[in-house]
């Protein structure tokens, strides 16, 4: 497995190419997907307002925040758990993941996949990514998508229930053409523990 | 793994297959991936070997499974550190205060046990959350409120015991003092009920403390004497309405006037909501920072006294200070009691006054989505929410730890204690603000909050830890005590607590001793340390 620093530098090496444009075949086999029961984008930042739009494509239930996620934990996820630990999803600032992840734990669930999303110092947007490797090895799947939210909505949907080995990866993608997000944004998967499904 | 100090390998193995037996297997966490979700998320430790970290975790789902797990931990001499539902951030989390301590996690105790409607109490065990006892409240359609801390994810037993507070009436605001009744398992593994609850069959455990003979429940609060399964709470019954009114004041000694006429308010019970006062020229708690301008003058070492901020604000038709203060009861009546408030605050020449908000109570739907929800009794994590990133606080998403000093509720005290802390925060290059308000209004003194953010860099961290601890000194050189901390910290606060020859900490001591002889309940917690290790710590 390649360390973070060449996976650092494999992005660094590819800084002009889009997010879709990194390794993975599309030949890749087929593998069982994680059914996700809701993806949780917030209102206020375009690229996760650009992440649902792409998550309802593709048939994804998304639910929309705007900070807060109080809402959604009491009257939905904290229902849902009890009766059986769902997997959910976002692209959200980093208080909405912290206090899910949390949540997560007393029912014996976890974050999976989990992706920072920040403007680097030279400009460009920096994804610094910790998931299975069969996913983060499986990026040529996402070819095609206007912008990197797009792409990570891509990639939840694809999200693979077996995640034996997990890894780091780095990638640089130009910015959003339609303005940056006022915060750093996280991207996540949290769900059952492997032991559990 | 991080074994216990002192204990040996299979003894340790011997007790984790004895709390198996007592807990199911599944609900014992031994890899590294469970037990790190109790590391402290915040730790000022981070990513040092001194980080407190625990060797594992048990997590019994009833009172007779607690008193197993204890006996078996008393038995092999093994240290178990309670949690309820271990969200204490920035006071420590879930992280024992020795490393290699067994997490005795009572989450899976969330049973709400009783709520009586009539007379206003609660009964519940420490897994139980601020959100489960709302709603259980809202579905059984009980006209109650809970008094919430925010964010309000923890359990109403660990913020109480950790004395935390909230934002309703000064009777339910402080958590400790609203409550009644404690069941308690001892290191033993007998079973203790205080209060009224140690008669057999008592009718009264929730609705009068003190039973029989010396009140004990306080020594099971921020202490390690026991493990509280069981506490009563008083709930506040669902007003009628809830008023809002500011007052202002146009001159730097107003405050002083304004605090005593506030405290007089309040002391008197005609104010009875949790008031906030503040400053249009220096901010304050989670608001924007204060303009450049405004910031200069702050930074010097007159600061918010200086005669050029004052002429600033004159001349620019600035007040300088504000209090909010709330009202909850029936329409009428908080009207006559703002109307009175507005009254006395006229004493103060040049006061003006602003009517706030006014609801009808139940909130609609509207209002509901619009108010602080903990000043209506409904947890909340928006907390969360708030772009805490500042120039303060540079990495919000690494946490905070909470300096906390007890202040007296006067203007002086504020004016002092400012004076202080600004200038230690200049000795020392601290992140703090020029000039802070008190944070949380206990009805007979004030709290200061200043959090201090922690980051993953070590050499930050050290640097932070060391200006912690210079502040507690000094704090306590002027008489001003924290009121609670994070364990990396709670031995300094405990010796801060010194008079004649520290016999507050001997007292604790001797009863640690007593109660807990082999020194297995949360070693450490709060200075409280048993005897083998205080040798080891002397």
């Amino acid at each position: 497995m390649a360390s973070r620093r060449e996976f650092l530098q494999a992005g660094v090496a590819a800084s002009m190419l889009p997010i879709a444009g990194l390794a993975g075949t599309s030949s890749a086999p087929a593998v069982e997907t994680l059914p996700l029961y809701k993806i949780i984008f917030d209102h206020r930042f375009p690229s996760s307002r650009e992440f649902a739009a792409q998550a309802r494509t593709l048939g994804l239930a998304a639910h929309g925040i705007e900070g807060d996620i109080t809402d959604v934990w009491y009257h939905d996820l904290s229902l849902r758990w009890i009766q059986e630990p769902v997997a959910i999803g976002g692209l959200t600032a980093h208080g909405p993941l912290f206090c899910l992840e949390r949540l997560a734990w007393d029912h014996r669930m976890r974050v999976v996949f989990r992706g920072q999303h920040t403007v680097s110092a030279n400009g460009r947007m920096e994804h610094a990514l910790t998931g299975p490797q069969t996913l983060l090895g499986d990026a040529s799947l996402l070819a095609g998508r206007p912008g990197w939210a797009s792409s990570v909505a891509d990639l939840m949907a694809r999200f693979p229930v077996s995640r034996a080995d997990t890894c780091d990866r780095t990638i640089v993608t130009p910015t959003r053409a339609a303005g940056l997000d006022s915060e750093p944004l996280f991207s996540w998967v949290i769900a059952p523990k492997k032991e559990d499904l | 793994m991080k074994l216990p100090p002192g204990v040996k390998s299979k003894d340790f193995s011997d007790a984790i297959k004895q709390f198996e037996e007592a807990v199911g297997k599944e609900w014992v966490f031994t890899s590294d991936e469970d037990v790190a979700l109790y590391r402290d998320a915040y730790s000022p430790f981070w990513g040092e070997e001194e980080e407190r970290v625990a060797s594992s975790a048990v997590a019994p789902n009833t009172v007779e499974e607690v008193q197993k797990v204890v006996k078996t931990a008393n038995a092999y001499k093994i240290p178990i550190y309670t949690i309820s539902t271990g969200k204490n951030l920035g006071y420590g989390g879930s992280a024992p205060n020795l490393s290699g301590s067994v997490v005795l996690d009572l989450k899976r105790m969330n049973r709400v046990l009783e709520v009586s409607e009539r007379n206003a109490y609660a009964l519940v065990e420490p897994g139980v959350s601020y959100f489960d006892l709302y709603r259980h409240i809202q579905e059984k359609g009980y006209k109650l409120w809970v008094d919430v801390p925010d964010p309000g994810w923890g359990s109403p037993v660990g913020n109480a015991l950790d004395h935390g507070g909230g934002y309703l009436q000064p009777q339910y605001r402080n958590h400790f003092d609203s409550h009644c009744g404690m069941e308690v398992v001892l290191a033993n593994g007998d079973l203790l009920h205080t209060g009224m609850g140690a008669m057999p069959g008592a009718k009264t455990w929730q609705e009068y403390k003190f039973g029989f003979g010396p009140w004990i429940d306080g020594i099971f609060s921020q202490s390690n004497f026991g493990v509280v399964t069981k506490m009563g709470f008083w709930l506040m019954p669902q007003p009628d309405a809830y008023l809002t009114g500011t007052v202002t004041v146009p001159n730097h000694d107003d405050l002083i006037p304004l605090i005593d006429t506030l405290t007089l308010l309040e002391n008197s019970g005609i104010s009875n909501g949790m008031p906030g006062i503040g400053s249009p020229l220096v901010g304050g708690f989670m608001m924007p920072p204060p303009s450049p301008e405004v910031s200069a003058m702050l930074a010097k070492p007159d600061g918010i006294s200086s005669p050029e901020l004052q002429r600033y604000a004159r001349d620019k038709g600035i007040h300088y200070w504000s209090c909010t203060v709330k009202f909850y009861g029936p329409a009428k009546a908080i009207a006559a009691q703002w109307e009175y408030a507005r009254e006395k605050f006229s004493a103060i020449p040049g006061a003006k006054f602003q009517d706030g908000e006014f609801y009808k109570l139940p909130l609609t739907p509207d209002q509901f989505n619009r108010v602080h929800k903990p000043e209506f009794g409904i947890p909340s994590l928006e907390m969360f929410s708030i772009g805490a990133r500042s120039p303060l606080n540079p990495t919000p998403g690494e946490g905070h730890i909470w300096f906390s000093p007890i202040i007296p509720r006067t203007g002086e005290a504020v004016f002092e204690a400012n004076r202080i802390f600004s200038q230690a925060a200049r000795d020392f290059g601290l992140p703090i603000l020029s000039f802070s308000l008190p944070t949380t209004y206990w009805m007979r003194a004030f709290i200061f909050l200043f959090g201090f953010p922690i980051t993953h860099n070590v050499a930050t961290n050290r640097k932070n830890r060391e200006s912690f601890k210079k502040l507690v000194q000094i704090a306590a050189e002027h008489g001003w005590g924290e009121y609670r901390t994070a364990p990396a910290f709670q031995d300094d606060v405990m010796a801060t607590y010194s008079f004649n020859n520290h016999a507050l900490l001997r007292f604790h001591e001797t009863v640690k001793d007593a109660v807990d002889p082999n020194g297995i309940l949360s070693a450490g917690r709060y200075g409280i340390w048993p005897k083998h290790l205080r040798k080891a710590r002397a």
